[in-house]
């Protein structure tokens, strides 16, 4: 088995340069690791086997990039930094957009985020490195690759992957409405609401978290985000935020979730109201306790 | 007998995508330059228009991850012209806040990225080490080490309590001490001068017919700091705190001059920063969260790490914008390469290009 040096080459392809000005401590800082991975920066692309590819790729781009890449000797290992380059994030609706970068090129490893952090950067690299060396040596590359670097803890108010608690949750469609990258879908089903939030289209801005009225979507501190390509459309959030049946009229309805319910009622004990029936059914008993 | 050199677009030395075509004579001057851009080009100005007034907060932070506090501050500057509202006090105090510490990070950054293309690495190193201090500060004040996401229509979205404005105060103590000490490293430096003085000149007759700011403006000698000419926000009701720009102004224009006004701008910021947050004013740090917006128009600008920001905005009383546009400080400073690289050797193009700070993804948008 012998060991390549991997020749690391960067290419912009319309980003905002958050990712390149990110990109740049990655590789020059040295308490980022990646000097330890015997990375070589080279200035031609020509001598490259690793290239990281930042942007949306815009329409101006794309005739360079192919013309880039087909400078480059097979076989190469291509990491797509900054969720721009996976899904074109939040430039995704725009006419001058045509990526995402995977419509040119092969990638293979992809690391979210926007922009990610060095050490995320840095993992990308360490398994961009790992999947040249398994394709120098003719082995297929695995589904899953381990973390590179152990230490992954981020100061508690890193805005990193969102989660949602379904209890708190009452599908107001508040984060839908301000979440500037589409990553964020609620669909109605039987059930009551399935809430969607895609990983990789996400730019970890933390609006949906600051105008969620009930504090159900959150972020965590948590970035690990650098995926392999076979589970770019895998990295999903999934929850269903269940409807009630009215005890009453035997109508499915949206319940109100706790966390609403605990803003409307500060003073009494949410768990002592009667939160199984419609809101037809309740102005009608409100109106009888009332009038009758 | 004259030589064809491309360079770009895809260049180690480039951050972005610019695809320079250059003649150049026996002697590797440069006789003729053609810049062509458009490779960032996103359609902003389009897609401003397909999102609401909340997630433009967030999308105009991506028109330039280096100054992504002072565009959605100036876009929530706009909007709230529009809408008549006046925010308090203490939610100007943090967006200066915000905004000084973006331009700290910013200019280290332009000022590490031209010792790594002098190739002066001890220099660029311990520049970009200093640094990190800054990013780590946004990181745990903000969330982000780029984005920070602070701003807010009517306020700003983040507070400061005591145990954050110490972790300022300390990160400021540890980072302004080495400031000094780079910025006197870059002063004397051998290797350094040797590389930039007399480096893409730009003399001051030329910087005022081309209308040049920020950085680029003070290197050449011309005062027309948007915070001290038209003050805005906290500026304006504390103009003690308005930066002393005499510090960052210098006659020479060249590279070198461009990067020492770097340095007068950054101790300015550390001390705006720490004036700022030893008197806070007490109240809210917003008015209303989703505020309407009436139909109107407004302009605003502002001083970016890069120079003057201009926001046009016009909106009908719906949710969305009608129109906006911006005038970024790169737009200006992009003509007075042409008069930089002209007549220079083609070894510095990269340099002189670095000098100007170019935010090529503010300028193709």
């Amino acid at each position: 088995m012998s060991e390549v040096i991997p020749k690391l080459f960067r290419i912009n392809t319309g980003s905002c340069n958050g990712c390149d000005v990110e990109f740049m401590p990655t590789v020059l800082v040295e308490k980022f690791g990646v000097s330890t991975l015997g990375v070589e920066m080279v200035e031609d692309i020509k001598d490259a086997n690793l290239i990281a590819i930042t942007g949306p790729l815009t329409a101006r781009s794309e005739s360079f990039l192919k013309s880039a890449v087909s400078k480059i000797r097979h076989p190469y290992v291509v990491v797509g930094v900054g969720t721009c380059a996976i899904t074109c994030g939040i430039f995704r609706d725009s006419y001058a957009i045509n990526g995402p970068t995977d419509k040119i090129v092969d990638v293979n490893v992809n690391v979210a985020g926007c922009p990610p952090r060095p050490q995320s950067i840095a993992e990308g690299i360490a398994k961009g490195v790992k999947v040249l060396n398994q394709v120098m040596n003719g082995e297929a590359t695995p589904k899953t690759i381990d973390a590179i670097f152990k230490d992954f803890s981020a100061p508690e108010s890193f805005r990193g992957r969102m989660d949602l608690n379904p209890d708190m949750c009452t599908a107001c469609r508040t984060c839908e409405t301000v979440c500037p990258s589409t990553a964020i879908k609620i669909t109605e089903i039987a059930a009551g609401h399935v809430h969607n939030i895609w990983h990789n289209s996400c730019c970890y801005c933390g609006n949906c978290a600051y105008f969620c009225p009930t504090g159900a979507i959150f972020s965590t501190n948590s970035f690990d985000t650098v995926k392999l390509q076979s589970e770019k459309y895998e990295d999903v959030n999934s929850e269903i935020i269940k409807s009630s049946t009215c005890s009453s009229c035997g109508d499915t309805y949206m319940p109100p979730s706790r966390g609403l319910l605990g803003k409307g009622y500060v003073h009494d004990d949410v768990k002592k109201l009667d939160t199984k029936i419609c809101s037809k059914c309740r102005k009608e008993a409100n109106f009888k306790r009332m009038y009758a | 007998m004259s030589e064809k050199v491309e360079i770009g677009p895809f260049h180690t030395e480039l951050e972005e995508s610019v695809y320079f075509k250059l003649e150049v004579d026996k002697n590797r001057i440069v006789e003729n330059v053609e810049i062509i851009n458009g490779f960032i080009h996103r359609g902003m100005e389009s897609l401003v228009t397909k999102k609401n007034f909340m997630q433009n907060l967030i999308l105009t932070e991506r028109v330039c991850s280096l100054c992504s506090n002072n565009h959605p501050m100036t876009y929530a500057m706009a909007v709230e012209q529009i809408a008549g509202i006046k925010i308090p006090l203490r939610a100007e105090a943090l967006r200066v806040i915000a905004d000084e510490v973006k331009r700290i990070a910013s200019d280290m950054f332009n000022l590490s990225m031209l010792t790594h293309i002098a190739h002066t690495h001890q220099l660029m190193k311990d520049t970009m080490n200093t640094r990190e201090h800054m990013q780590d500060l946004k990181e745990v004040i903000w969330g982000n080490r780029m984005d920070m996401s602070s701003n807010l229509l009517t306020g700003t979205k983040y507070d400061l309590d005591e145990r954050k404005i110490k972790i300022i105060l300390d990160t400021l103590d540890v980072v302004e001490p080495k400031i000094r000490d780079l910025q006197e490293r870059y002063e004397n430096d051998e290797q350094l001068k040797s590389k930039t003085v007399g480096v893409g000149v730009l003399p001051l007759k030329d910087a005022l017919e081309i209308g040049v700011t920020g950085p680029v403006a003070r290197g050449s000698g011309i005062n027309n700091d948007v915070r001290v000419k038209a003050p805005y926000g906290l500026y304006a009701y504390r103009p003690e705190i308005q930066p002393n720009v005499s510090l960052s102004l210098r006659e020479e224009g060249d590279v070198h001059a461009r990067a020492m006004a770097r340095f007068g701008d950054i101790l300015e910021a550390v001390r705006i920063i720490r004036d700022v947050v030893t008197d806070m004013p007490e109240g809210d740090t917003y008015v209303d969260k989703r505020p309407h917006i009436p139909a109107g128009e407004a302009v605003v600008r502002t001083e970016a790490p890069r120079g003057e920001l201009i926001y046009y905005l016009k909106t009908d009383g719906s949710q969305k914008p009608v129109r906006m546009r911006w005038k970024v400080p790169t737009f200006t400073n992009w003509e007075a390469l042409k008069v930089m690289i002209l007549g220079d050797k083609v070894d510095n193009v990269t340099m002189i290009l670095n000098s100007i700070d170019p935010c090529i993804s503010c300028t193709d948008r």
